[in-house]
């Protein structure tokens, strides 16, 4: 770690402006705005056709163009959604000017200004986890940083393994983005956590409804995007060092970013990026949860070159954990289950430790992206992305005979995808995106482990092409609508139960429609719906799943003649400002059908020397799921304000007609918080003073679980954050308590329940230092 | 707009996209997984310390779990007997047969068996020791009184606490640890 710093250290020091020189000396200089509601628009392209120049604006919409010389110019001003607009400037001494834009996306979404992909999320509701958001949850995982966004939840294996759950959806019918490419790592598995570092990106999208139209399979609950970086397109060096104390762990993480352009090379911007988090034993509130420290690291470095008419970008990014899990669910067989239940305590607990013993994890994720765009005209840009991606995967288990060293499962996934899209204008209002996309996908079971494979080698290719337009009706509403066709090809390379070796083949094909709108009331109001649909090829783990599965010690069979499940998702989004401003309110409602919804359904007992294990087949069946997420905030006065989060999910069975298994309970979040914008040379003080309430699980079907749903819990937390403006840069500082009365309690969605309480009490301090130009 | 053009391009891509797929190589058949560390039996040997027959109880699962169900046997045992006991654990999926409960007797103090009897008048009395002083199991001092029926549960205890009350006597509810292993046996004593 020393010689990172002394790196980044060697690149604060030669940070110089950049000036100007000739006989022409004046500077005319301004800022592109939204004509609606003057929002910025960022890397808007300023053309002056007279001089044969041309510069770009930078994130908040300012450009500077110096060493003119007195005379009268064309301006013209285009943007990547926007119909571009020339205007004449008369220039006889130094001169800062606003220019306007009609921008479409900008006036469906503010959210959505200065994106790439400005024009993705019309009609669904989505929420955004910005940098300050992401600064909250520095130290912690990706799913605990997405748990703050009503609607989504945390399906965790203990303290150190979750996965985001979106709408009650969770798994392979989750998609995560990395940088705009299909993460693929293994994500079937329910205590796979996703393997990226949330701090490669400045930012984190949650699409919240079906959207196989825009990003293929798998996206029937959900997607998460961490969005590609935007690259610095001028000179000027920028970064951010971040450090974060945890005590409930005893540990901590860092992580520090650089960024910056290089000198006369114009639209050229450099990024690098790493971090790091180390973790001991988390402690219950009546016992230490041995065995689960964490390790973690992960960097990436990005550059890019943005010209007139070209851009190409290239990524890439390393992700390594080592994570422990639980000890005390190390369990042999259901009479071991039984007991740990019946005793309400972990069977394995030890003195605090930071080091990691079986069972456990390691993964590393390498991912390489590489993007060019070639605008074909004004307004029509081809952009390819090539990603490549390699995970490798152990997983460690307690065994007999010294072989606790050796993995017993050990996967390398290799997968590459290829996108081609067009994003085009048809006429001056007609705007979307046509384009191809393919996939790559090999499996290999590294031998050596001495177990046979939970999931066989595989080969999956799969081909798409997709279609979707948006249509701006006058000022306030836009129209969207697309299509996808996808064809999926899957050979697996398995030997059967008597060791025979078989190489069975799927074909899967389906489609995928969407439509929605984007209705912008009034300023202040907006209302978004949406109805897609989506589809998800079984995983081969649903197809051919044949083993013990340690951790809830069940013999888990797959049926390799399952169908895709496909899925119906229609949203209703609203959000807006009432009371002159003093109420904000967000109300998503949705409900999703889903038909041949697959999940495990216990299928009798097997008898073995271990003893008894239940046997648990995939099944399809069809189901139905809605719900509502909500989050109001209500300012009392200046400085005081009352927030509520809520959401509630349903899901049933319709052909058993029973309730789904492991649906998030009902749960509100209501915070008091306290701003005020100074205090004395300090910025942006925040205190929010939090109470979370979850509801006892009572809709669950009978038969398919070991243990009752845990009761309803309620935790309390404070937290304090504040920014010190200092000459290049600020300093900001976080206090965050969680659960702070040191509660003991244990969550339906954490499938460690049955062993052992959550987390008790936990402090985390973090402090990060921001330097050069703001954005 | 030339929309031909872009159709081209698109066309083009698509099957440079797709034309990728066939450059690689066929992937390596994957080679059969011995399972080394599965048990497939369970065999309990009676010598009786007078002059009577040897008895043997055994529980056998070849194709490992699932598959065709184990056949469990168990030979009667004679009333007002003492036997000597010894227990061995089998891989027989594997050839040569893997003998699993050597590699047990070699992480002595990090396993116990426990003999639970239910209905039949037969007792079991520890006859080794680990590396500290506590039994182990493997081999039991048998016992058995007036004729009965009822069931023998036989448990592998993975890490156990070896020191807590009771367990060294052979109760298993205090024992705690993960369960390697649990065969029940019908036992009859005649």
């Amino acid at each position: 770690m020393g010689h990172r710093w002394a790196f980044f250290l060697a690149f604060l020091l030669p940070c110089r402006a950049l000036l100007a020189q000739g006989g022409c000396t004046l500077v005319l200089q301004g800022r592109v705005l939204d004509e609606h509601d003057r929002t910025p628009l960022a890397f808007a392209d300023v053309v002056v056709p007279e001089l044969h120049r041309s510069v770009q604006a930078d994130d908040q919409g300012r450009f500077s163009l110096p060493g003119l010389c007195p005379g009268t110019y064309t301006l013209k001003v285009a943007h990547l959604d926007c119909t571009p607009v020339e205007r004449t400037v008369q220039l006889d001494k130094d001169r800062t000017i606003e220019l306007f834009l009609e921008h479409h996306a900008a006036e469906l979404q503010e959210i959505e200004v200065a994106r790439k992909r400005p024009d993705e999320h019309v009609g669904q509701a989505h929420a955004e986890i910005d940098r300050e958001a992401m600064e909250a949850g520095a130290g912690r995982s990706l799913t605990e940083m997405l748990a703050r966004v009503p609607g989504v939840t945390s399906l965790s294996s203990g303290p150190t393994i979750a996965k985001p759950m979106i709408h009650g959806l969770y798994g392979n019918r989750i998609l995560t983005l990395n940088q705009g490419i299909r993460q693929e790592d293994q994500q079937w598995g329910n205590e796979h956590a996703p393997s990226l570092d949330p701090f490669s990106s400045d930012r984190i999208t949650v699409v919240k409804g079906a959207a196989s139209v825009q990003y293929g399979a798998d996206a029937i609950g959900g997607v998460v995007i961490t969005e590609p970086v935007e690259l610095p397109r001028g000179p000027g060096l920028s970064g951010e060092v971040r450090g974060v104390g945890i005590l409930n762990g005893r540990g901590g993480g860092t992580n520090a970013m650089l960024q910056g352009g290089v000198k006369g090379l114009t639209g050229f911007g450099w990024r690098v990026q790493g971090s790091g988090r180390y973790l001991g034993d988390s402690f219950a509130p009546h016992y230490i949860l041995s065995n689960t420290g964490l390790r973690e690291a992960g960097a990436s470095a990005s550059a890019g070159w943005h010209g007139r008419r070209m851009s190409a970008q290239v990524y890439y990014s390393w992700f390594g954990r080592k994570m422990g899990i639980l000890k005390a669910s190390h369990i042999g067989n259901l009479t071991d289950l039984r007991n740990a239940i019946a005793s309400g305590r972990p069977w394995y607990v030890a003195p605090f430790t930071d080091s990691i013993g079986p069972p456990s994890q390691t993964v590393r994720h390498d991912l390489v992206r590489a993007e060019a765009a070639y605008r074909v005209s004004d307004l029509d840009q081809l952009v390819f992305t090539y990603g490549y991606q390699a995970n490798s995967r152990q997983e460690y288990d307690l065994r007999r005979g010294g072989r606790s060293g050796t993995p017993a499962l050990d996967l390398f996934l290799r997968t590459h995808t290829g996108d081609l899209v067009l994003k085009h204008f048809i006429g001056t209002k007609l705007h979307g995106r046509v384009g191809v996309s393919g996939s790559h996908q090999e499996n290999y079971n590294v031998p050596g482990t001495g177990v046979r494979p939970l999931i066989p080698d595989y080969t999956e290719e799969s081909g798409g092409v997709f279609v979707l337009e948006h249509l701006p009706v006058g000022k306030r509403l836009e129209l969207e609508a697309g299509a996808r066709y996808e064809a999926t090809d899957l050979r697996v390379r398995r030997f059967d139960d008597a060791n025979i070796y078989r190489t069975p083949e799927h074909r899967f094909s389906n489609h995928a429609l969407t439509a929605g709108a984007s209705w912008t009331v009034r300023d202040s109001l907006q209302l978004r719906t949406s109805i897609a649909s989506a589809y998800r090829p079984p995983n081969v783990s649903e197809l051919y799943s044949e083993g013990l599965h340690h951790g809830t010690a069940t013999i888990e069979l797959g049926d390799p003649t399952l169908g895709s499940e496909r899925s119906l998702k229609g949203t209703f989004d609203l959000e807006g400002q009432w009371l002159h401003g003093r109420l904000y309110g967000a109300l998503t409602v949705y409900g999703d059908r889903i038909d041949h919804y697959i999940y495990l359904r216990p299928d009798g007992y097997a008898l073995t020397i271990r003893g008894a294990f239940p046997v648990f087949r995939y099944v399809a069946t069809d189901a139905w799921l809605h719900g509502a997420d909500l989050t109001l905030e209500y300012r009392l006065n200046g400085t005081w304000s009352l927030r509520d989060r809520s959401s509630i999910v349903r899901g049933r069975d319709r052909v058993r007609d029973e309730w789904l298994f492991l649906m998030p309970a009902d749960r509100t979040e209501n915070a008091l918080v306290y701003r005020r914008p100074t205090l004395g040379a300090w910025r942006q003080l925040e205190v929010t003073l939090a109470s979370t309430y979850i509801l006892e699980q009572t809709r669950i079907p009978i038969g398919l679980d070991f243990a009752p749903p845990p009761g309803a819990y309620h935790l309390v937390g404070l937290g304090v954050s504040l920014v010190r403006p200092l000459k290049h840069g600020e300093l900001r500082i976080g206090l965050q308590g969680n659960n702070l009365f040191n509660t003991a309690y244990r969550d339906y969605l954490d499938r460690f329940r049955y062993y052992a309480d959550a987390r008790g009490a936990d402090l985390d301090l973090r402090v990060a230092y921001r330097f050069g130009k703001k954005d | 707009m030339n929309a031909m053009k872009t159709a081209l391009l698109l066309l083009l891509a698509a099957s440079a996209i797709t034309g990728c797929k066939k450059d690689d190589e066929t992937p390596a058949t994957p080679a059969p997984v011995n399972e080394n560390e599965v048990l497939t039996t369970l065999r309990i040997t009676f010598v009786d310390q007078g002059s009577g027959p040897v008895k043997v109880w055994e529980f056998r699962d070849v194709d490992g779990d699932g598959g065709a169900p184990p056949t469990i046997t168990a030979d009667t045992l004679l009333t007002n007997a003492a036997y000597h006991a010894s227990l061995l654990l089998l891989n027989e999926s594997v050839s040569p047969v893997d003998t699993a409960s050597h590699e047990v007797w070699d992480e002595n103090t990090l396993h116990q068996f426990f003999y639970q009897v239910n209905g039949a008048n037969i007792a079991f009395t520890y006859a080794d020791a680990d590396d500290n002083g506590h039994p182990v199991g493997l081999t039991t001092d048998v016992s058995t009184t007036d004729p009965s029926t009822g069931t023998v549960k036989v448990t592998l205890r993975h890490e156990p606490d070896k020191g807590a009350p009771g367990v060294a006597a052979g109760n298993i509810t205090n024992a705690g640890g993960s369960t390697d292993l649990e065969v029940t046996f019908p036992a009859v004593v005649h």
